[in-house]
């Protein structure tokens, strides 16, 4: 499969950019010193990779077609949600003017229509933006699709339409190296295995999220699946597996931190809502420092960058319920900031210490 | 696996098929064969839609099933306007036998405060809902506003010079006048899980009407006593579409909106079927203007 292809020859583009301006500057320092023949042979050989990345993948090749590829990025996201919504509304335009057959018809020619517009800018599209556009209206023209027939024909909602919109939404992912439709289907199995483990205790599947511990299974599922399969040519996608698995297990222990009386444990005696409350806030320190360990330990960037944004909230948080009122405010900005630099002293012994282990391992 | 283009296409149109497909037999399922109930309704149920903000845009039409409850909170005798656009309540009916049937824990209820509060906080259930047109429901409802009228025009009568005993006797008369001709018909009159069991015990399908609905715990406060009941919550399907071949009758009745409390307002009837899976459509428009 050519497609996820693209975000290894990108890494390897950005690798051999840092290869060679190293070795101008050892070069310059005296350090190494290529002759010729080995330098001309090194920049036709690069110049051979990145030409060939260039005309497949329509890679950036320097920093400035780095800077302009982020607003490329952006653009494309703003105008993949615009056009999602677009399409949304156009057919809420018009839909009343068709019979029934013809509504069914349309909204499944959009769907399968959009589906195949996707694969064909796919096979054209080296830089992978219009496919990105294409890609969120193929997605939206299914949800669309679904949720139009139960309005059509006064269809009871199911938690069940969340199956295969994230299948679909899974497939333009991988099949199109889509880190946007990856988040999509992610979103839509976090919804339907949350509304499943509250519909086993009998809950309405659409008030599932009244129990945050609900959202507790799909973390553990996330955050194991890049770890039980492996991404490795799909830059990204273990990433925001992961993150996503963090925020169904820390969101949860943050909303009930402050809310125990949602809690599942509230409906035992012996557990009051503030011990509930207090549970869920050691607990959230406790999580979110493991993530940052562990994160630190496997070099995982996004897990430690999320163990640390919620660390802090947890700590901000409790800060504020303990001080806020009874504290000048100019004291207890103080604290936070005091908080803040004892948190990079301490990342900065972490970072350290992972430094030290990995040169000793090598 | 190679993810060709070819096969991502084959992979996403076989997917977009398939759940068409099993969406399209659940609605043929729903359908065939005889109805579950068939109610020709009025505009007193059929709330037809405002067009107001983003529903301007929209050009498709569905009509709102208006059902009423008469309520826990209400005293014995008391009329409650709950009729008019109102959906969902607190039924009398619904005690704690009917909560624990329910599925809902009503053991808790016995251990006092926290007992109770671990009542409420249960999440609401699906339930089966039984809704029965113009029947001793709506009597009470009717004879509940006649009173009320009463009460109020004797009040008047009573205390000649005011205008405040005056004024609710004029909004009283008003009320009784939106229940006699507006107000909707239709009563929640029993819930169950078996709707088998519900279908027996209300066999006339064509008074009955059996929909599923969501139910929330409630306790409800009245002479001192607190009583454990369940707020329902609403039915599963809001709204009920209006096909294309329906629609033109319709649009003539949404033409004619009421202007003035005493205005006539549109008039329609229309005969609504619900299906073997409990789910509604509109199956004819016998009269519109």
């Amino acid at each position: 499969m050519d497609t996820p292809l693209r975000s290894e020859a990108q890494r390897r583009a950005d690798e051999i950019g840092i290869f060679q301006a190293e070795l101008a500057r050892l070069d310059a320092e005296g350090v190494l010193r290529l002759d010729a023949a080995q330098q001309q042979a090194v920049r036709e050989h690069h110049a051979a990779l990145l030409a060939g990345f260039a005309g497949r993948f329509d890679i950036d090749r320097d920093l400035q077609a780095k800077q302009l590829s982020l607003g490329m990025r952006v653009a494309s996201f703003l105008g993949a949600l615009a056009l999602a919504a677009s399409v949304f509304f156009l057919f809420y335009q018009f839909w009343g003017y068709f019979d029934e057959t013809a509504q069914v018809a349309i909204l499944l020619g959009a769907a399968l229509g959009s589906m195949g517009l996707t694969v064909w800018i796919r096979t054209r599209d080296a830089s992978g933006y219009f496919t990105k556009l294409a890609a969120l209206v193929a997605f939206a023209c299914f949800v669309l699709d679904l949720s139009m027939l139960g309005q059509i024909f006064n269809i009871t909602p199911t938690d069940r339409a969340l199956i295969p919109w994230a299948a679909l939404a899974f497939l333009l992912a991988y099949a199109c190296d889509l880190r946007l439709l990856l988040a999509a289907g992610i979103c839509c199995v976090i919804a339907f295995v949350s509304a499943r483990v509250g519909s086993w205790s009998g809950i309405y599947w659409l008030h599932a999220g009244e129990r945050p511990e609900n959202f507790f299974p799909v973390a553990a599922l996330l955050f194991a699946f890049p770890a039980l399969v492996a991404h490795r040519h799909l830059t990204g996608f273990a990433s925001i597996y992961r993150v996503f698995g963090l925020l169904c297990l820390l969101v949860p222990m943050l909303v009930l931190g402050h809310w125990g009386y949602g809690s599942y444990l509230a409906d035992y005696e012996g557990f009051a809502t503030r011990t509930i409350e207090g549970g869920y806030e050691l607990a959230g320190f406790v999580a979110s420092a493991l993530a940052i360990w562990l994160g630190a330990r496997r070099q995982w960037p996004d897990t430690v960058n999320t163990g640390i944004t919620f660390f802090v909230i947890f700590l901000y948080t409790k800060f504020f319920d303990w001080w806020w009122d009874v504290m000048p405010k100019y004291l207890f900005f103080l604290v936070l900031g005091l908080a803040a630099i004892l948190i990079l002293l301490v990342l900065k012994r972490l970072r350290r210490v992972g430094q030290a282990a990995g040169e000793g391992a090598r | 696996m190679k993810l060709t283009p070819w096969k991502t296409f084959a992979a996403g149109a076989l997917l977009i098929l398939l759940a068409n497909a099993v969406a399209l037999t659940g609605v043929y399922l729903n359908r065939s064969g005889e109805p579950d109930s068939r109610l020709t309704l009025s505009q007193r149920e059929l709330t037809l839609p405002w067009g107001w903000g983003m529903a301007k845009e929209n050009s498709g039409m569905a009509l709102r099933l208006n059902w009423r409850i008469i309520d826990a909170g209400a005293s014995a005798g008391e009329y409650f306007d709950g009729g008019f656009g109102f959906s969902g309540g607190t039924p009398e009916w619904l005690d704690t036998a009917r909560m624990a049937a329910l599925g809902f824990d009503t053991a808790a209820l016995a251990e006092g405060n926290e007992g109770r509060r671990r009542f409420e906080r249960q999440l609401p259930r699906e339930i089966v809902l039984v809704l029965e047109l113009a029947g001793p429901a709506w009597q009470q409802a009717l004879e509940r506003a006649q009173q009320n009228a009463a009460r109020h025009e004797a009040a008047r009568l009573a205390n000649a010079d005011s205008k405040e005993f005056a004024a609710k006797a004029k909004r009283a008369q008003e009320l009784l006048k939106r229940e006699e001709t507006q107000n909707s018909r239709l009563f929640a009159i029993d819930a169950g899980l078996d709707r088998t069991a519900l279908r027996a015990k209300y066999p006339d399908r064509s008074r009955f009407l059996i929909l599923k609905a969501t139910l929330r715990p409630r306790l409800v406060v009245r002479d001192k006593t607190t009583r454990a009941t369940g707020y329902v919550t609403a039915l599963a399907v809001t709204q009920i579409n209006v096909p294309h071949a329906l629609r033109p009758l319709l649009e003539t009745a949404q033409g004619t909106r009421r202007r003035t409390a005493d205005d006539a307002g549109p008039h329609f009837e229309a005969t609504l079927a619900v299906g073997r899976r409990l789910e509604p459509w509109l199956e004819s428009v016998p009269a519109a203007r």
